[in-house]
């Protein structure tokens, strides 16, 4: 009985080694929520990317909360090889 | 009649002179009432020749003043956006975003945004203080601008926070979320519970409602014409018609009763072609605007309030 059950604990240990699942899924998350936070940023600070928003002026209070990701964020806007690489890292194509 | 009144208006056409004697005549009618100035010109502390400046000020029995400095306004939040970006970010950083929070505060959206902040602000404020608040605005197209608005906001903001509680929830779900409450969820939220307020008192037809200043001419009963049917659009009732600068009846010359014949049939154009339950017609008078031609002309308004 206890060989048995060693060996689906072992099974499963097995699959999450080969498929990874926990940790692809913790990276989907992880990638779902910078999409939307990207967006975020687009929202309040798309002026910086040169896209004129009539909103520009209320978003400012909210500056000193996202101050620290708004460098890398508009580095990473206006720098296309980033972002066609950052897609593509999301198709994820290894088996 | 409304609690808080706009005076809209081609430019010219004397929306300040007639918003201040219409606030004047409310205050000797004995109601409790704030003239509020949005020109930067600031042409009401001229009409009283005193500086009144962006604290409500007394000015006569029943009568306040303020002035809203679009500059100033904005100055003010930007530099306490400056302030708590300092105390987080390294100089280097802070070089860089000074210089774009200093053009912010010249650019001529900010100045916009920062005066229908604080119309926002006191709408709010000072709605249960006052029996009557009487706003001289910018024109026409300003003043639209600025009623549509909340509803440009209201969509913005509910967007961004929509946004931000799926990120929090999305980060909790990997524990990568440690703060309990989030500061930006609660500036978004107190923006758009003032923002709910005022536009509650603002679609309120009790409320709120509009007087058009125009002259007995051609071009601003075109346009007077044109901003009711779009403040009909925003349900927005215009009750009050003030036809300013009417010409005197006892003209001698041919130029100035070919001039006084075209009036009339302009006033009659006016009466017929533009529905509001007052109109109020308003003298051409000899006299510069001074306090004194203010408070005779505020009689023209008490009369019939």
């Amino acid at each position: 009985m206890n060989a048995l059950k060693e060996f689906f604990i072992n099974l499963g240990l097995f699959f999450q080694g080969a498929f990874d699942m926990q940790q692809r899924s913790r990276g989907h998350i992880e990638n779902e929520a910078n999409d939307i936070m990207d967006q975020f940023m687009i929202l309040c600070f798309g002026d910086y990317l040169g896209i004129d928003l009539p909103t520009s002026y209320y978003a400012l209070e909210l500056l000193p909360y996202l101050a620290e990701d708004l460098e890398n964020w508009q580095s990473r806007m206006t720098d296309k090889k980033s972002i066609w690489e950052e897609k593509g890292a999301k198709l994820d194509m290894d088996p | 009649m409304g609690k808080i009144i706009f005076f809209g208006g081609k430019g010219g056409v004397g929306k300040t002179s007639c918003s201040t004697a219409y606030a004047i005549g409310l205050s000797q009618k004995g109601l409790k009432t704030l003239l509020v100035s949005t020109d930067p010109a600031h042409s009401i502390s001229d009409l009283f020749s005193e500086p009144i400046g962006s604290e409500v000020k007394l000015l006569s029995e029943n009568l306040y003043g303020i002035e809203i400095n679009p500059e100033e306004e904005s100055r003010l939040y930007i530099n306490k956006v400056r302030m708590d970006l300092k105390k987080i970010m390294s100089p280097i950083i802070m070089e860089d975003l000074n210089k774009q929070l200093d053009a912010a505060i010249v650019s001529p959206g900010s100045h916009e945004s920062a005066l229908f902040d604080k119309m926002v602000t006191l709408i709010i404020d000072e709605n249960e203080s006052f029996d009557r608040i009487v706003f001289d605005t910018a024109p026409t197209g300003h003043t639209v601008r600025l009623l549509s608005l909340p509803e440009l906001l209201g969509g913005w903001i509910e967007s961004l926070m929509s946004k931000r509680k799926k990120t929090i929830s999305l980060k909790n779900m990997i524990g990568r979320n440690r703060e309990e409450e989030d500061p930006i969820l609660t500036i978004l939220s107190r923006r758009k519970e003032n923002l709910e307020k005022a536009r509650r008192i603002m679609m309120d037809e009790d409320q709120l409602e509009f007087a058009f200043v125009l002259n007995a001419e051609r071009m601003p009963i075109q346009e007077t014409k044109k901003a009711v049917e779009l403040l009909r659009h925003y349900k927005i009732k215009v009750s009050t018609l003030v036809v300013n600068k009417i010409l005197p009846e006892a003209a001698e010359d041919e130029f100035w009763r070919h001039k006084k014949l075209k009036e009339r049939e302009y006033l009659k154009e006016i009466k017929e072609g533009i529905q509001a339950d007052h109109i109020f017609e308003i003298p051409l008078f000899q006299e510069d605007m001074t306090e004194n031609t203010i408070c005779h002309m505020a009689n023209f308004f008490s009369e019939k309030l």
